[in-house]
């Protein structure tokens, strides 16, 4: 905000369209509004806005400032309509900080390129790839979501701890598919597991038969599914439980969603999942705050979403400022211990906490604790499918 | 050497996950060929916005059906969409013409290239995009109600004793059965009617069958008519047995392009061949054969590999690969294409 | 109107719209814009060459821009030689195989006469090569793939300078163009449309799944830049000095804390617009060659003979002129311009994403323009271009405030009005639909027509 003065001023000319940008503060919410996972964003949209808005009525920010939600669209494939997005909102919409993106991709060209250049905090919600983590980022750059170097692992030694010596391997054709199945494959071989088949599958095509039956053949008795509960992931589950090629499935945080029980009940029993987390009561507590607030808290990356939006803000209150400069330096307070334990729907309670000197810890709807590079250091709960209910086994 | 058994149940593992699933793909693209070789036949251009226009349909279909569900209407074991879909059709034959007298005509009184439709359709085809999601949305919609198997994998198993299972779902039956049912119609209706012969003689020569006093508005309004309602069912069909999803109908246009042109465009038959092909090779040359061996050899060949022809990710790419291979061969397609006869 | 003030009075409309935009949004918005519509430009001018030109209509733009990418990573990547050494032999095999199968090929084709038995012939040498290929070739690049697969995984480049991909970026597209011209051309017009498309994605696909190529979907970051990077800027002592003397007015008036504040402000403001104009002057100088090349040959002899080929292929062929070699020709320099541009892209993105490449985006939008501008008329296409991308870019927030005007009456949380303001990202495909449609209705030559061109 403070640029576009700055910038306006520098050419001696009144930003018509920011003037207003004053008595609130902007958080951009870039995702991929078209495009291949337009089904996935709105969702996620809705949880972050949901933490702006628990922010805003609380009227704790800030001595009171209210959170409004600027959403650009990342195309999630189209780096430059993606960038040309990021830069509207950041100097001409004055976001304080952006919440997004989302594919790997944008993600990487909207900080490169955008935001460190811009010197604006980006936490991303998805983005998994672990060339993520390398970036020159100046410290802006940070994600809610862990690495998937760091799920391959834990998927490998839950497959293993259950006897799985043998499985077959489907993900979705991207870069966190392909990355997490490449993590994946290296730890379950590492561990004596053997691979059977890897197939990749393309979100949103016409028919999966032909993966079905590829992965089939294989013979393994267990498939692993990396992909996205609303797309190609979930086609692939369908087709394999009609054809009876496979009862029980390993999935990752893309496909650990509550919708997939809604369509498939207790067909599914024995399947194991990941979902970043730890026993803490933060992702119930989620769905409650989302619910009551009329929004679907279940979904792939909406609770990530909710506690990304929540610690931008809560680290503008330990700041102090709505300057990305300062609360870049602050987000691993706030997200890490020592302090009191937030859990979603105690955004004010935390507001509260820090204005007047205290030290919080953001546990959220994930457990999230930031480590070095700026990403989610990756407990996740293993799920169990029983009875057509997730069942927690134990945090990794 | 394999026994009976062994035969019995590479044959049920090959039906199960290659000549069912592939029928029921192939069915889809027939139909939705079909459509696109209809108004390349009569009105000659390729249609990049069918695509959009089978997605436009099925989305009025999904409404319906879901207002339909609300109100507690059923027809168990048959999906709900069937009573919705007359309307999903009517309203799609509404917008249909509508873009016809508002897009193509003025090109058609004009008599332009065939690639300005071409370019007109894509047009049309971001519009219909755009207008899709604004009212439904991106989003995954599951519309299917209604049984789910005509046979199931686990009792196909207990009935016969093998250690194959058959799958056959409802969605997937329906499907091929509606196509039958519209294949024959539309055939019968091209071959006996006056109308369906005029739109031949139009679609074989313009010229002599506006001499001969054929109304070509007329013919127009029926090709849009008929591309419609193959639009909506094919788009109905494949959402009941996959799930309703606006961007994958837009990729669904490259398979069935491929079919149309194989089977020789304007050539009804072709496109349903065509269709065929193309989902059975999708299949076939993807399926990783290692377990058909195994059986077929009584397990005595165990191969190292998977037996897989070309890995799936190329699966489309098959598609193209046939398409490229019958442009050269033979480029009029499988029957010789460009009217309909 | 003459042509002329047309072209000049269009030029002034699409400056006017980006000033506009950097009143009413920032200058650096316009920048980034800019710079695209520079590049989309070049994708046009390529397309107007297939297009306008020669009346080819080519559906595998999209390709085209995804190799010329391809080689900003082949170029400026340094060579792994890990993988070099795990693979490479495999890989010269393979390409052994290739060569001798080719040949094998032609060999089969020249000696035999063409029958049945000749297609039985080449259809069994093809099966075999390919499994005898597949065997090493898949043992290559599972070694290659193995290489450290979260940051590598895959050949590397040649560690150039990255700029050099341009020239590369179109050559390569112009041999992969030359592959498909020799295949698809001489079909009819949207059988061409339909073969393109097709093999568009084919090469797309390659791409996406090749990852000992160039790693996949799992994208190459990094790339070279040719210009320097932000945050080295603003830590370069000169830069900051001279970002000092510019505002020196400005920051006169501060002292201390506030002044260092400004002043970190300032030269983060400043290293963004200052990378933004090194890329535009470099695209500026790139769409100035392309442009003027494209003129000379449109107003040559050759541009004279393309067009009497375009507008009636049955008399140029009778007066002796090879239509379907000159087609080729055609098809292979536009796509060399597309192949420019998408190397350029990736160069301006720092990073190759094979997932980024879709018809929609890269194909059918800069048909839009092509379109839109004016086919056949090389300022067109570049007006079309800057205007095609403006409206992309703009869509998203002015469909939101379109419907957020028209939903007004509605109150607040009306779901009808949610619904909508939710949708407003789908403006974009609706408007470009819309704007094309109205275009070719009420002006079918586009904004600025094709010079009529008298004979003497």
């Amino acid at each position: 905000m403070k640029k576009v003065l700055l910038a306006s001023s520098i050419l001696a000319l009144s930003a018509g369209l920011s003037g207003a940008a004053q008595a609130e503060v902007k958080l951009g919410v870039i995702l991929g509004f078209t495009g291949p996972i337009e089904s996935v964003t709105p969702g996620m949209a809705d949880a972050a806005e949901l933490a702006m808005k628990e922010v805003s009525d609380s009227g704790k920010l800030l001595g009171g400032e209210t959170v409004v939600s600027v959403r650009g669209d990342s195309t999630c494939v189209d780096s430059a309509a993606a960038q040309a997005a990021a830069e509207r909102l950041i100097t001409s919409e004055g976001i304080a900080a952006i919440m997004g993106a989302d594919c790997s991709g944008v993600t990487g060209a909207i900080a490169n390129n955008v935001a460190v250049p811009k010197g604006i905090v980006m936490v991303s919600p998805s983005a998994t790839s672990p060339a993520l983590s390398t970036i020159e980022d100046n410290g802006y750059f940070f994600r809610t979501a862990p690495s998937d170097a760091r799920q391959g692992q834990v998927l490998s030694d839950i497959a293993m701890d259950r006897g799985i010596k043998e499985i077959a391997v489907t993900y979705t054709n991207n870069d966190y598919g392909k990355g997490l199945a490449d993590s994946f494959q290296a730890a379950y071989e590492a561990a004596g597991g053997k691979v059977s088949i890897v197939v990749p599958h393309e979100d949103g095509k016409a028919d999966y038969s032909a993966e079905v039956g590829a992965l089939a053949a294989s013979g393994s008795e267990v498939l692993a599914v990396f992909g996205y509960v609303d797309q190609g992931g979930r086609g692939i589950i369908q087709s394999s439980l009609d054809t009876g090629a496979f009862g029980s499935f390993l999935i990752a945080d893309g496909m650990t969603a509550e919708s997939l029980l809604e369509n498939f009940g207790d067909s599914i029993d024995g399947t194991v999942g990941t979902l970043p987390g730890t026993d803490s009561p933060g992702a119930a507590k989620f769905l409650e705050v989302a619910k009551s607030m009329g929004v679907d808290g279940d979904g792939p990356f909406r609770a990530e979403s909710y506690d990304a939006a929540a610690l931008i803000l809560l680290a503008m209150q330990a700041a102090g400022s709505t300057d990305s400069a300062a609360l870049k330096d602050k987000m691993l307070d706030v997200a890490n211990a020592p302090g009191e334990p937030i859990y979603p729907g105690e955004l004010a309670k935390a507001l509260e906490i820090i204005a007047s000197g205290g030290d919080v810890d953001y546990v959220g709807a994930t457990a999230v604790e930031l480590i070095g590079p700026g990403e989610a250091a990756g407990s996740y709960k293993e799920l169990l499918v029983e009875g057509g209910k997730y069942t927690t086994v134990q945090i990794r | 050497m394999p026994d009976f058994v062994d035969i019995l149940n590479a044959l049920a593992l090959m039906s199960n996950f290659v000549f069912v699933p592939a029928l029921s793909y192939g069915a889809q693209l027939a139909l939705g060929a079909l459509g696109i070789t209809l108004v390349f036949g009569i009105l000659r251009f390729a249609n990049f916005a069918h695509g959009d226009q089978m997605a436009f349909g099925t989305m009025v279909v999904v409404l319906v059906t879901f207002w339909l569900q609300a109100m507690g209407v059923s027809i168990d074991p048959v999906p709900t969409a069937f009573l919705a879909l007359p309307i999903g059709i009517a309203v799609a034959i509404l917008m249909s013409l509508g873009i016809d007298r508002t897009v193509y005509r003025f090109y058609r009184k004009r008599r332009v290239a065939p690639v300005i439709y071409v370019v007109a359709s894509v047009g049309v085809m971001y519009l219909l995009n755009g207008l899709t999601r604004f009212v439904i949305g991106p989003d995954d919609q599951r519309f299917a109600d209604g049984a789910r198997f005509l046979i199931n994998a686990r009792e196909f198993k207990e009935m016969t004793g093998l250690a194959e299972g058959i799958t056959i779902k409802v969605s997937q039956g329906l499907t091929v059965l509606i196509s039958i049912i519209v294949v024959i119609a539309l055939f019968w209706f091209l071959q006996k009617t006056r109308m369906g012969k005029a739109m031949r003689a139009y679609s074989d020569n313009e010229d002599l069958a506006l001499l001969s006093g054929i109304n070509p508005e007329k013919v127009v309004a029926v090709t849009w008519i008929i591309a419609a309602t193959l639009a909506t069912i094919a788009g109905t069909m494949y959402g009941l047995d996959k799930s309703f999803k606006p961007f994958t109908y837009f990729q669904l246009i490259l398979p069935m392009f491929a079919a149309a042109i194989v089977g020789g465009i304007g050539q009804p038959v072709g496109a349903i061949v065509g269709g065929f092909i193309v989902a059975f090779s999708e299949v076939m040359l993807t399926y990783a054969y290692k377990k058909v061996a195994l059986y077929l050899t009584h397990g005595g060949w165990e191969p190292e590999g998977l037996l897989q022809i070309l890995s799936t990710e190329y699966k489309f790419a098959i598609s193209f690969l046939i398409l490229v291979v019958v442009l050269l061969v033979r480029p009029t397609g499988i029957f010789r294409g460009k009217v309909i006869t | 109107m003459s042509l002329k003030n047309r072209t000049i009075l269009s030029y002034a409309a699409v400056a006017l719209l980006l000033i506009l935009t950097g009143f009413l949004q920032s200058w650096s918005v316009t920048l980034v814009m800019i710079n695209l519509c520079l590049i989309s430009a070049i994708m046009a001018l390529g397309v107007n060459i297939q297009w306008g030109y020669a009346g080819l209509f080519s559906a595998g733009t999209v390709g085209f821009t995804a190799v010329g990418g391809l080689a900003g990573v082949l170029i400026s990547e340094a060579p792994i030689y890990e993988a070099w050494g795990v693979g490479g032999t495999g890989l010269a095999i393979t390409v052994a195989l290739l060569v001798t199968l080719v040949a094998t090929i032609f060999g089969v084709m020249t000696l035999m006469t063409p029958g049945w038995k000749r297609r039985w012939v080449l259809t069994g040498t093809v099966l075999i090569g390919y499994f005898l290929i597949r065997l090493f070739f898949d043992e290559a690049t599972d070694a290659i793939e193995k290489v450290d697969p979260a940051s590598a995984g895959f050949l590397g480049g040649l560690g150039l300078p990255i700029l050099l991909s341009w020239p590369v970026g179109g050559l390569l597209a112009a041999l992969v163009a030359w592959g498909i011209g020799k295949v698809s051309l001489g079909l009819r017009a949207d059988y061409l449309a339909i073969a393109t498309l097709g093999i568009g994605e084919i090469v797309i696909a390659v791409i996406k799944n090749e990852d000992w190529l160039s790693r996949g979907v799992k994208n190459v970051a990094g790339l070279d830049r040719p210009v320097p990077r932000e945050i080295d800027l603003q830590e370069s002592p000169e830069f900051i000095s001279w970002v000092e003397r510019i505002h020196s007015g400005a920051l006169e008036a501060l002292t201390g804390d506030e002044r260092a504040q400004a002043l970190r402000d300032f030269v983060q403001y400043d290293s963004g617009i200052f990378v933004k104009l090194c890329f535009m002057a470099l695209f500026a100088v790139v769409l100035l060659i392309l442009f003027w090349l494209a003129q000379r040959s449109l107003n040559s002899p050759w541009g004279r003979m393309m067009r009497a080929i375009r507008d009636n292929e049955v008399a140029a062929e009778a007066m002796g002129k090879n239509v379907t070699k000159r087609h080729l020709q055609t098809f292979i320099l536009g796509a060399a311009v597309v192949g420019i541009a998408g190397a350029m892209l990736t160069t301006l993105d720092g990073q190759l994403t094979p997932g980024t490449y879709n018809p929609l985006r890269y194909t059918f939008l800069i048909w839009v323009m092509v379109i839109v501008g004016g086919s056949g008329n090389n300022h067109g296409s570049v007006i079309g271009a800057f205007l095609i991308w403006f409206a992309w870019v703009q869509a998203e927030p002015a469909g939101a405030w379109f419907l957020d005007l028209v939903t007004s009456p509605l109150a607040e949380d009306n779901p009808v009005r949610l619904h909508l303001l939710d949708s407003a990202a789908h403006m974009r495909p609706f408007l470009m639909g819309l704007v094309l449609l109205l275009v070719m209705r009420f002006s079918p030559k586009g904004i600025l027509p094709e010079p009529v061109r008298v004979g003497r």
